[in-house]
């Protein structure tokens, strides 16, 4: 029917919502970001791209990227990789997968602010297992290790509040968070993977678990791992319970491990500067957006299949 | 060339047992089909002599090498699946190019983007084969193509090159054409035994399809219940099947199959008519098979039917007759031309042909009618 207007009624209140929710509010934060607005303020100045400026030449949002991107660049390639290798141990067991899957998936399941309290104590200089375990191998031929010798003859790093250990802290107990999601992501993928490919494999002459692996498991994961990558950055971009949880002032030691969300967290609601927190939000917009877009091509590109 | 036996072969998947001592032998160059119905074990007697499943019991050899524990890629054997598990990432070149490297390029060539400067004779020459089966198969324009930019008779296609191209020993095939719209499965029946001619390689093909069996094979075996019920030429297992389940299972549309008795003078008799006259068998109660084209309509017929169904093919006519005291319509075959005037409801009589009636002893097993006699009794 020409001319009927039906069609407003039917993608009428997505839009609708979507522009309340999402849209609007990210319009908010952008032009925010070019004032030096505060909560409970009437009204704000236009400061132009003072806030963006401070970003890319202060030395604290120098610190910012670095943690940010460490922890990033740590977490993403461990938490697939861990992730590809429990799958495809646990897709191998014929017994006791679901116990494994749980096992792996339990640090996923539960609150990351209880866990960091658990972590804490674990990594507590003096009353903390891990320095405790590490000290029982003192003595042994561990101490051929120079840095285990170090550790023996002073002490063990203090593993959350020593600046050259912290990020990297941070980051294992984001892998050990984290892997287990990926796990299952990888899990459904392998299981769609039809058997007959195996059989075809065999039957051309892939003698070992690798040749298969290269020539069926790892094409036919392709748009899963996409996903995953993808998804991992996300999440790893996104880090921000640990940190609270460990440094609830300051962002840790030297601001070793002073993430974006957190920063966004400090900025805009501890210290009331909605400007320079909706210039952070926008940046971190801008890496999010960049890699869907990179996943959307990628995912266009190379591993359309079917 | 060589001979493929397969000998006491036993399969069990937990309590099942799916194949129960399997004793069969393809000569070289033959075109062997297993047919029969699903879940009869005739896939997993393939994929037993692929080598993708271990037997339970039993050898398989071929040639003169015993390949029970051998892997599958040790025996050099090409399969075609059903579902053609073409790799989707890789274009039908690739696809088809990966048994060649997989076998013949050491760890080097195989490498990706260094592999063909490391290897380059290699890689032409593999490259060259793929070309020139490409070429038997006409599919040299799809080589660029992925699977999935490729239809089902295209992938079909690809998915035999893949087999074709390192000159197995023998080609198993599972179900090949049962992913094709008919059309194209009768038109692919034809091409698949032009191969087999020009290739002279053994065959051996799986189907529950048994006009697969019957139009492209030169020996079929009928398989039921994990076991083989009858082994021979098509037109033989067409012609005498051995068992009331082979006659069942072989022709489309089923054999009809009646109650029929022996009695005392050994006079075959059908539903109180006798058929055949001093058979020399024991009295017994028996089941008489009568395929629907040896079935005529005739007005001085021993039997009486009333129409129920009529499916006319064209250049044939199936008439189902609902017959007192039977559960099944008997299916008559006849032309569409003598059938003009016949309308459902109505009444009809026919005879069996004496000498094409198959008679099976209680136990389901063929038994011999002694010179049956060629005049129809009414």
């Amino acid at each position: 029917m020409p001319g009927s207007r039906a069609y407003l009624w039917f993608i009428g209140p997505a839009i609708i919502l979507m522009v309340l929710i999402l849209l609007l509010p990210i319009g908010i934060a952008g032009a925010l970001s070019f004032t030096d607005y505060s909560l409970g303020n009437t009204s704000a100045n236009f400061v132009g791209t003072e806030n963006y400026e401070r970003i890319f030449t202060r030395t604290t949002y120098e610190k910012m990227f670095g943690a940010t991107f460490r922890y990033v660049f740590v977490v993403v390639p461990l938490t697939v990789l861990l992730g590809l290798g429990a799958a495809l141990l646990i897709h191998s067991l014929t017994r006791f997968g679901d116990l494994y899957k749980t096992i792996y998936f339990l640090p996923v399941m539960a609150a990351l602010i209880a866990m960091a309290i658990v972590w804490e104590f674990a990594f507590h200089p003096t009353i903390g297992i891990i320095n405790a375990t590490l000290e029982r191998g003192c003595g042994t031929w561990l101490e051929t290790w120079d840095w285990y010798a170090a550790g023996c003859a002073r002490t063990f790093p203090l593993w959350l509040t020593d600046r050259d250990y912290a990020i990297w802290t941070v980051a294992f107990i984001g892998v050990w968070q984290g892997f287990g999601f990926n796990m299952v992501l990888y899990l459904a993928g392998l299981t769609s993977i039809p058997r007959s490919l195996y059989d075809a494999a065999d039957m051309d002459g892939a003698q070992s678990g690798w040749e298969r692996f290269r020539l069926v498991t790892w094409p036919m994961l392709g748009p899963t791992t996409v996903f995953v990558v993808t998804i991992s950055f996300i999440r790893s971009f996104q880090v921000f319970d640990t940190v609270e949880a460990f440094y609830p002032q300051g962002g840790g030691p030297s601001k070793s491990v002073y993430v974006m969300m957190f920063a966004i967290y400090e900025k805009a609601i501890q210290q009331n500067l909605m400007g320079i927190g909706a210039a952070i939000t926008v940046v971190f917009l801008g890496f999010v957006m960049f890699l869907t877009i990179l996943q959307r091509w990628l995912v266009e590109r190379r591993t359309h299949y079917v | 060339m060589s001979k493929i036996v397969l000998s006491g072969i036993g399969k069990s998947f937990g309590s099942t047992q799916v194949l129960r001592g399997i004793d069969l032998t393809v000569e070289a160059g033959e075109f062997v089909t297993l047919v029969g119905p699903s879940g009869c074990g005739k896939s997993t007697l393939l994929r037993i002599l692929a080598g993708l499943e271990a037997a339970d019991a039993g050898e398989v050899t071929i040639g003169d090498r015993d390949v029970t524990r051998m892997r599958p890629a040790d025996r050099n054997l090409a399969m075609v699946f059903q579902s053609y598990a073409l790799y989707p990432h890789l274009t039908v070149a690739e696809n088809m190019m990966t048994p060649l490297k997989l076998r013949d390029l050491g760890l080097a060539g195989r490498l990706p983007f260094v592999g063909p400067i490391f290897a380059r004779a290699e890689h032409l020459r593999l490259r060259k084969q793929v070309h020139r089966t490409a070429a038997t198969l006409k599919i040299e324009a799809l080589l660029d193509r992925k699977p999935g930019q490729l239809s089902g008779g295209q992938r079909q296609r690809a998915a035999l090159g893949r087999a074709m191209v390192r000159n197995p020993v023998a080609f198993l095939m599972d179900e090949p054409l049962s992913n094709l719209d008919a059309a194209l499965r009768v038109h692919m029946r034809a091409e698949l035994s032009e191969l087999h001619r020009r290739l002279q390689t053994t065959f051996v093909y799986v189907t529950h399809d048994q006009a697969e069996a019957l139009t492209m094979s030169d020996q079929m075996a009928v398989m039921m219940n994990g076991e083989i019920l009858q082994y021979g030429r098509p037109a033989h297992v067409y012609a005498a099947p051995a068992s009331l389940e082979v006659a069942k299972f072989v022709g489309s549309p089923a054999i009809n199959v009646l109650p029929g008795e022996i009695n005392g003078t050994g006079d075959l008799s059908v539903m109180g008519k006798t058929l055949i006259p001093d058979t020399r068998l024991a009295r017994q109660p028996v089941s008489v098979g009568v395929r629907p084209e040896h079935m005529t309509l005739d007005p001085d017929g021993p039997f009486k039917g009333v129409i129920r169904h009529r499916e006319n093919l064209g250049s044939d006519i199936f008439l189902h007759a609902q017959v007192d005291g039977l559960d099944k319509p008997v299916i008559l075959r006849s032309h569409p031309r003598l059938l003009a005037g016949t309308g459902l409801a109505e009444e009809v009589t026919f005879s069996a042909l004496a000498d094409e009636v198959h008679v099976f002893g209680a136990d389901g097993l063929r038994q011999h009618v002694a010179k049956p006699s060629l005049v129809e009794v009414g």
